[in-house]
């Protein structure tokens, strides 16, 4: 059973536009700390890829915030609500874990249970269809069937529908590839893709680093229930390097040296890697010129998030 | 509440497991209470009396086995229609409820749902509410289909052996489905708290059977000669259960040394269990993490 603490967090400034927001998120059981110390930011109207390798805490941290687990220590606001409340989980859609459902219920059926506890008109359960049905055509001919007798990508399919049931602001999905064949998984991120269009947010868990980097606007890094990063895709590949084509190469790499704030410069591939804040690149260029230099190319270098990745978790992949 | 209580219905009704439990129990009821009782007592051959017994004699023993056939087809009729539907409520019905109680909760930590229902709208102690709701309103059908069921058989030994159909009062009808409802209540809420406590189905349903069927018997004729402790068996769920089931019975049930003093007492005793068990799981249910 977990200790009672205070699930609202201590708002001085409460920031309008994040819709989740932690501060210091911590869950352990009994010597396991499964999630520790998490501040975590979602602005309104992202996609927002919480990502991390299998065991670092995401679905722990996720069903804190919709209120299924109570956190051990630190506290966390969704929505401007205590994780849980009914009003808060009015607006909230959420796909935890693999997609649970009755089997002994059609998926229509199983979408009008699930909109009377939500307080929809079963009318919405034919537009929730509608909607996953554009990209999962087959589970229209399916609907009627039971349950049990549905693939794995039409029960995620199912789980995406019945997360959309209330029109939500925050759509929370929790690994919603998973087992889903090629063409499941474009069709899904197609799909994660619309839905996170216009004011909707999208917190999208997952361990496939293509799939956040095609899908997601913002990436927070969790390893060991650590957060170790958040920032935009592009600032996570960038990773403070600027890339410099000049000749001659070995002047150039002389005068690099030397320039203030570069504190490093690698020479690869017949181009030179300058360790520095990349929006330093036109005083970079400047200065290259006016040695007499010759530069071709001058651009922020791009890691592949791969490559970040192990860099932030020490080698350790996802 | 309505939300939760509208949602768990319409997964009552459409659960096979919930009728077929019902029509079991109805089936049993019928074929068990009336029909294998009706066809043994109407076709039973005369007792074989041996040719040496006098001839006085004999018109004794004959005399006395048609006296017991008569009292049971007396006791097939509508006028004892309500002993018999509820003497199947202490033991077959309070199995069938008990299994569906813990059904009702224990499915939904089985598939998984509980954390897709909770993450819909309403709080847990809706939830709870409203799975709690739904599963009295299908047990209290259960209990007037039984009651409907032997209301109709009784009718129809009374037609086969052309006797005179006399009912008993409409209030002892009502009363007869207020005490079988509240014996399924509390057979019902024991599946629930043993379902919610271990997040399990089958243990649970385990567990109430070995209960219901054998510990409580088993420790009430243990040979201790205690007063306290013989005293002891007019506060135990099963006790009182069943002796408020036989209460229906001609002149009712008789109290003795374990037994509860009364209908009134043995209503108010079963009451207390299912509302004590109900606190515990709604108290488990509110507070446990969803893993």
């Amino acid at each position: 059973m977990a200790t009672n603490v205070p699930q609202s967090p201590q708002e001085s400034e409460p920031d309008a536009s994040l819709l989740v927001q932690t501060r210091g998120l911590t869950k352990r059981y009994g010597g396991l700390t499964a999630v520790d110390d998490l501040d975590l930011s979602v602005r309104r109207g992202e996609v927002y890829g919480f990502l991390g390798p299998n065991g670092a805490g995401k679905t722990t941290t996720l069903k804190m915030l919709l209120g299924l687990v109570r956190p051990s220590g630190g506290s966390a606001r969704v929505l401007d609500r205590s994780p849980g409340t009914p009003g808060g989980l009015a607006k909230i859609g959420a796909l935890v874990e693999s997609p649970a459902f009755y089997p002994y219920l059609s998926g229509t059926n199983n979408l009008k249970v699930m909109a009377r506890y939500s307080g929809v008109p079963n009318g919405r359960v034919a537009e929730v269809l509608e909607a996953v049905e554009l990209e999962a055509v087959e589970l229209s001919g399916r609907a009627k069937s039971r349950y049990k007798k549905y693939s794995l990508g039409m029960k995620q399919r199912l789980g995406v529908a019945a997360a959309l049931l209330k029109d939500p602001d925050l759509l929370i999905l929790d690994e919603p590839t998973n087992g889903l064949d090629p063409k499941g998984v474009a069709d899904m991120r197609s799909l994660i893709r619309r839905l996170g269009t216009g004011e909707r947010t999208v917190l999208l868990s997952s361990h496939l680093l293509g799939e956040v980097e095609q899908v997601c606007d913002r990436i927070g890094v969790i390893h060991k229930g650590k957060l170790i990063s958040e920032g935009a895709v592009a600032d996570l590949r960038g990773g403070g390097a600027l890339v410099v084509r000049a000749e001659p190469m070995e002047e150039a790499a002389r005068i690099a040296e030397r320039l203030e704030g570069v504190e490093g410069v690698e020479a690869t591939d017949g181009v030179l890697r300058l360790k520095t804040d990349p929006g330093r690149a036109a005083e970079i260029n400047a200065k290259l010129v006016s040695a007499g230099l010759r530069v071709s190319e001058l651009r922020p270098a791009e890691r592949s998030l791969e490559d970040a990745f192990l860099e932030m978790t020490g080698g350790e992949t996802v | 509440m309505g939300a939760s209580f509208r949602a768990e219905s319409l997964k009552l009704r459409n659960r096979p497991a919930v009728w077929i439990l019902g029509l079991v129990w109805l089936g049993l009821a019928v074929v068990l209470g009336y029909v294998a009782v009706y066809a043994f007592v109407a076709n039973a051959p005369p007792p074989p009396v041996p040719q040496d017994v006098p001839e006085q004699e004999r018109a004794r023993i004959q005399q006395q086995e048609r006296q017991f056939q008569e009292q049971q087809l007396q006791s097939l009729l509508p006028e004892n229609a309500l002993s018999g539907a509820l003497s199947s409520f202490a033991n077959l019905g309070a199995a069938v409820a008990l299994i569906l109680g813990a059904l009702v909760v224990g499915g939904e930590y089985g598939w998984g749902t509980l954390k897709t229902i909770v993450t819909q709208r309403p709080n847990r102690p809706q939830v709870f509410a409203g799975k709690l709701l739904a599963l009295l309103a299908a047990l209290a059908v259960f209990a007037v289909l039984i009651l409907a069921a032997s209301a109709a058989a009784s009718y129809a030994v009374a037609s086969l052996q052309e006797s005179p159909v006399d009912w008993p009062p409409a209030g002892e009808f009502a009363r007869a489905l207020g005490a079988g409802v509240l014996i399924l209540a509390l057979w019902a809420a024991l599946g629930v708290f043993l379902a919610t406590l271990f997040r399990s189905t089958a243990l649970a349903v385990g567990l109430g059977l070995v209960y219901l069927l054998v510990l409580e018997v088993l420790v009430l004729s243990l040979p201790i000669p205690n007063e306290t402790y013989r005293n002891a068996g007019r506060f135990f769920p099963g006790q009182n259960s069943t002796f408020l089931a036989n209460s229906f019975a001609g002149g009712g049930a008789v109290g003795g040394p374990g037994q509860p003093t009364g209908a009134g007492q043995a209503a108010l005793v079963v009451a207390a269990y299912a509302i004590a068990l109900v606190v515990l799981a709604a108290l488990i249910f509110r507070r446990r993490d969803v893993a």
